[in-house]
């Protein structure tokens, strides 16, 4: 439509002109348009190519169950793809592009080389063909020409808002079944929420001459709508039903047809009703695919909602009485219908005489065997189905083909639902429903609006019935009169056609799928209707077998000589309408992805110049920038200074777990190893937690504040995996349950304080009393004090083989007890140089704790041996736990001083093996050692100190020739911590 | 399947849930748990934890195949 066009009229128009792009011209439409109203009304009859052979398409459905006319909208690289444009609203401005051509829509160089539908790429084509020399030499190639669309390279579109709703009912669909339904539930005094995908309510009422109790369609749809209001039902347009299961549904609102505006609803309600209606379908002929080819209920949707005559020269054709009506509404609108093609042998509508009368040529027993014309439609060929070689041409540039109606069964076809051949319909309805799941209207296989409404409305007593509402108030079921007559529908899935035309006969149009695929996929012996779909993409994409799946499966039927009900129904999953990945992440995206949690010290470290990384969910200083400019240099100066001097780490992230109660002691027994209830008061020790497999699931420090309280640490990632193993275990104790168990790593922070100087430091900064208890303090000891007011828990503990504290003590307290200690001399190292530390001790991180280590491959034996009934001991003495080829710990050293080897180095006997008897778990520069130090996980029989391996890592550097040494590298009798 | 009755919260949603693990469902000791449990997709008895709630541990039994929840209490000493 040109900007002086005279304004169409149309239920969904407004007058207001609208200006757009699309592939890069100027185009009017009105307010209210579609992207595909607003161009076919322009004249363009070229929307698209399609995926496999490129072949020009235009729109098939006019409906959100659109295979063929999607589109990109907005400019790159931020635009969004795949839209489609009988559900997007033009906008001023809006950019719209066609998708999968190169380097134009009307000229595409793939359909050039594919010899322009030449079906050359059949089923099973990718499979067989780019196998040789490999799958990877054709992969750029074959990506850039594949894919519906293509990924945006950037989104500027806003966090989708998540919304939570809590109903007795969901009810999806809003046309007549919908609302007859939810107007049961609701005087039933049911909640119920109503989804509807259109923007408006009513469905196929939109274009019903019906009355329904005495009013015109569309004022009953008014005042039903008005009822619904009154009684609080929650109604939301714009909304697919996305997936259903029981007691949830979810729903996704698109205003305006493209995302940009969304709203994920979760529909929290035990029971659902799908009054979704019924898909039309096409039926496979020769190049069925041509742009003006499009379902008779397509050019209703033009028709009546946007003022858009679908051609000037209109065949139909289908198996039905309900072309006689179309074509009637189409003549009222002065649409020039020339004839309309029936493949039944008999119909009985009373319009057909009128429509003959009116010059309308009406065949019987005669079916359309192909579209003429490229790259739209011009003429149709028909012939006498007893004969059909006779062909005969008529001149067309719209053809309207209706196969019959699929009712839209896929939300019941999950959870235990069967799909139902019915002659009648051609089509299947899904049976075997579980209690909570209904269907109603169209979409149980009610063909006639008074049946539709019947059905609904004994749906809603239903709905009333298993929800146990009693005293329902029903009013009357709605009297339909006028409404179209039944379809008495003939199954009829495809013209008769030679093999070679079989190529031609579209089935599936979004995925290229034809009547021919379908023959190669059973004479390959994909014969399950699920193995045809995965073996010619039948009914995959955005289709999930909305248009193509029932004329697939009849077409797979009829090939295998089987009745429809024997080859069933594909079962598509949810979502059953496209939904963008960025509705179903909600506001879970960026930083609300994964959450970082910051110590109370956070300030001070990102003032100190601490690089921050996220860490088991914590930001954590990796090194201080003041340093070395990377942590390789940072860590060496940082380490060396705590064995020098030392140092404070923030320890705050270790995970802390309160163990309390008449039965805690008698409980950590069964939980660690090693007897830990023999701790004494004021003391800890290390303490080691199996998972029921006998894997190591932890190790950490258990502090014994009282007799009844203990105080157990976890490592910073395995806090939420132990605290669930330790709620089971006392949750599950036959007896001793009285254990409280509280996570109470937030409410205190930890300082590390590191090195020779550590009690010096510490005893000046604690003053008075605390430097006192710190005095008195034997390597293991914990006290109890206070600082400034705050208290403060001592534990003399280390991890870096230094003498070291670890000072536990109110968040509120530790800037202030942090930078004291900066100041008297205790400079602050991170991460990095911990873990210099420990590896030079020979102690563990989740590095060796990987939950595929027992104690024994990390040489805790001891400790094994005094908890013989603890969890998981049950288990070690498998005979391959003691393998000689299973893995344990050793340390390793370079054999060269000045070489290097890497953490994740496979380790071999020899510098030519391949065969893998150990990997390295840890590597480290030491500054103490001068040389490169690490623990590994290595063969049993070749774990003895002194065997040389070699560490393999071909990504980074090579091979480096290592030797077995004790993991305890430097001080081995810990006489440094213990001094 | 997509709320679970908590004995000690009432109807909360999934997400608030944590699987734990399916029950063996063949008699004998460890070997036969670990290695002779056998899949049966219409009755599994399952441990949950009402994770981000009461924290509760939960002997769940449902039925895979429908999604239905069949049974939900509190885990036990004397539970199986
Ligand atoms: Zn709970």
């Amino acid at each position: 439509m040109s900007a002086s066009a005279p304004l169409r009229q149309g239920t969904r128009l407004s007058a207001e002109r609208v200006t757009f792009r699309f592939d890069g011209r100027d185009y009017t439409g009105q307010r209210g348009d579609s992207a595909a109203s607003a161009l076919w009304a322009a004249g363009v009859r070229l929307l698209n190519r399609s995926i496999k052979y490129r072949r020009p398409r235009a729109f098939l459905a006019l409906g959100p169950e659109e295979p063929n006319a999607l589109l990109t909208v907005g400019p790159d690289p931020a635009c969004v793809p795949n839209v489609p444009a009988p559900q997007l609203l033009v906008a001023p401005g809006l950019e719209l592009r066609s998708q999968n051509r190169w380097p134009s829509l009307r000229y595409d160089l793939a359909a050039t080389l594919l010899g322009l539908g030449n079906s050359f790429w059949g089923a099973g084509f990718y499979y067989k063909t780019f196998m040789w020399p490999s799958w990877r030499t054709y992969e750029p190639l074959i990506r850039k020409l594949a894919g519906l669309g293509y990924a945006p390279g950037a989104s500027t579109l806003p966090a989708v808002p998540v919304r939570h709703l809590v109903a007795d009912v969901v009810i999806a669909g809003g046309g007549p079944a919908g609302l007859v339904a939810a107007l049961g539930a609701a005087r039933a005094g049911l909640s119920v929420v109503l989804l509807e995908r259109e923007p408006v309510l009513g469905g196929e009422l939109e274009f019903e001459a019906a009355t329904i109790d005495g009013e015109p369609a569309l004022a009953w749809v008014e005042r039903t709508v008005t009822s619904l209001e009154g009684l609080g039902v929650v109604t939301l347009t714009s909304t697919a039903l996305t997936t259903v299961g029981e007691s949830l549904a979810i729903a996704h609102q698109q205003p305006a047809g493209m995302p940009g505006n969304d709203t994920l609803y979760r529909v929290h309600a035990p029971l659902f009703v799908n009054a979704m209606g019924a898909v039309e379908r096409s039926i496979a002929f020769v190049d069925n695919d041509r742009p003006g080819v499009m379902l008779v209920g397509a050019a209703e949707r033009l028709l009546a909602r946007y003022g858009v005559a679908p051609g000037r020269a209109v065949v139909l054709f289908g198996n039905h009485d309900r072309l006689y009506a179309a074509a009637r509404r189409l003549r009222e609108a002065r649409v020039p219908v020339l004839a309309i093609i029936d493949t039944r042998t008999v119909a009985e509508s009373p319009l057909r005489p009128l429509l003959m009368a009116d010059g309308v040529e009406c065949l019987l027993g005669h079916t359309v065997t192909a579209a003429l014309g490229s790259p739209e439609l011009r003429a149709v060929t028909v012939a006498a189905i007893d004969a059909p070689t006779r062909t005969r041409r008529i001149p067309a540039d719209a053809l309207l083909v209706s196969g019959g109606w699929s009712p839209y069964v896929y939300a019941g076809l999950q959870s235990g639902g069967r799909p139902d051949y019915r002659a009648e319909l051609a089509a299947f309805t899904a049976e075997d429903q579980p209690e909570w799941r209904l269907a109603c209207g169209a979409a149980a296989g009610h063909t006639d609006l008074g049946a539709v409404i019947a059905s609904a409305q004994a749906a809603g007593q239903q709905l009333a019935g298993r929800a146990r509402h009693t005293g329902a108030d029903f009013a009357a079921t709605p009297i339909v009169l006028g409404a179209d007559a039944p379809p008495a529908l003939q199954p009829y899935f495809r013209s008769p056609a030679d093999a070679a035309d079989e190529k031609r006969q579209f089935v599936d149009l979004q995925n290229d799928v034809t009547v021919a695929d379908l023959r190669q996929a059973l004479a390959e012996g994909f014969i399950d209707i699920e193995h045809v779909k995965r073996y010619t993409t039948l009914g995959v994409g955005t289709e999930q077998g909305r248009t193509g799946g029932t004329l697939g499966a009849a077409v797979v039927a009829e090939l295998r000589g089987l009745p429809p009900a024997e080859v069933g129904l594909s079962r598509s999953r949810g979502p059953f309408q496209p939904v963008p990945m960025q509705a179903l992440i909600g506001h879970r995206t960026a930083t609300e992805l994964r959450p970082a949690r910051r110590t109370a010290l956070h300030e001070l470290h990102a003032a100190a110049g601490g690089e921050l990384e996220l860490m088991g969910g914590w930001l954590r200083p990796r090194y201080y920038t003041a340093n070395g400019a990377s942590a390789a240099a940072a860590c060496i100066v940082e380490a060396g200074r705590v064995r020098s001097s030392g140092g404070i780490c923030d320890a705050s992230t270790l995970g802390k777990i309160e163990i309390r109660g008449a039965d805690a002691a008698a409980f950590i027994d069964r939980v660690y190893l090693g007897r830990p209830s023999s701790i004494a008061v004021g003391r800890s020790r290390y303490a080691v937690l199996l998972r029921e497999d006998g894997m190591v699931l932890d190790d950490g420090l258990l502090l014994r504040v009282a007799a009844d309280h203990f105080l157990a640490t976890t490592s910073s990632s395995h806090l939420a995996h132990v605290l669930a193993h330790l709620e089971f275990h006392r949750d599950t104790a036959g007896a001793g349950r009285r254990v409280a168990l509280t996570d109470v790593t937030e409410a205190w922070s930890v300082i590390v304080v590191a090195g020779p100087t550590s009690r010096t430091v510490l005893n000046e900064v604690l003053g008075g009393s605390g430097a006192a208890a710190v005095n008195r303090l034997s390597h293991m000891d914990v006290i109890d004090t206070t600082w400034g007011g705050f208290r403060v828990r001592v534990l003399r503990a280390s991890f870096s083989g230094e003498l070291a504290y670890e000072v536990h003590c109110q968040p509120a307290a530790a800037p202030l007890l942090w930078t004291r200690l900066a100041g008297s001399g205790l400079l602050p190292f991170g991460l990095e140089a911990l873990d210099v530390l420990r590896v030079e001790k020979g102690y563990l991180t989740t590095s060796e704790i990987t939950g595929q280590t027992t104690p024994q491959d990390l040489r805790m034996d001891r400790l094994v041996a005094a908890a013989p009934d603890s969890i998981g001991v049950a288990l070690l003495g498998r005979p391959g736990l003691s393998d000689p080829e299973r893995p344990i710990l050793v340390g390793l050293h370079a054999t060269d001083p000045a070489a290097r080897f890497y953490g994740g180095a496979q380790l071999t006997e020899t510098a030519d093996s391949v065969h893998s008897i150990g990997y390295v778990t840890s590597s480290v520069y030491s500054p103490t050692l001068g040389r490169w130090v690490g623990l590994a996980l290595v063969a049993r029989r070749l774990a003895g100190n002194g065997t040389a391996l070699v560490a393999r890592d071909p990504i980074r550097d090579g091979d480096t020739a290592v030797s077995i040494v004790p993991a305890a590298h430097v001080d081995p009798r810990n006489e440094r911590m213990k001094g | 399947m997509s709320s679970f009755g908590c004995p000690f919260c009432g109807p909360r949603p999934l997400e608030e849930f944590s699987f734990h693990k399916t029950l063996p469902n063949v008699p004998g000791g460890a070997f036969e748990e670990v290695y002779l449990r056998s899949d049966d997709p219409t009755d599994s008895h399952e441990h949950w934890q009402h994770r981000y709630g009461c924290r509760a541990w939960l002997y769940v039994r449902r039925n895979p195949s429908t999604g239905r929840i069949l049974e939900v209490r509190q885990l036990t000493g004397s539970a199986p």
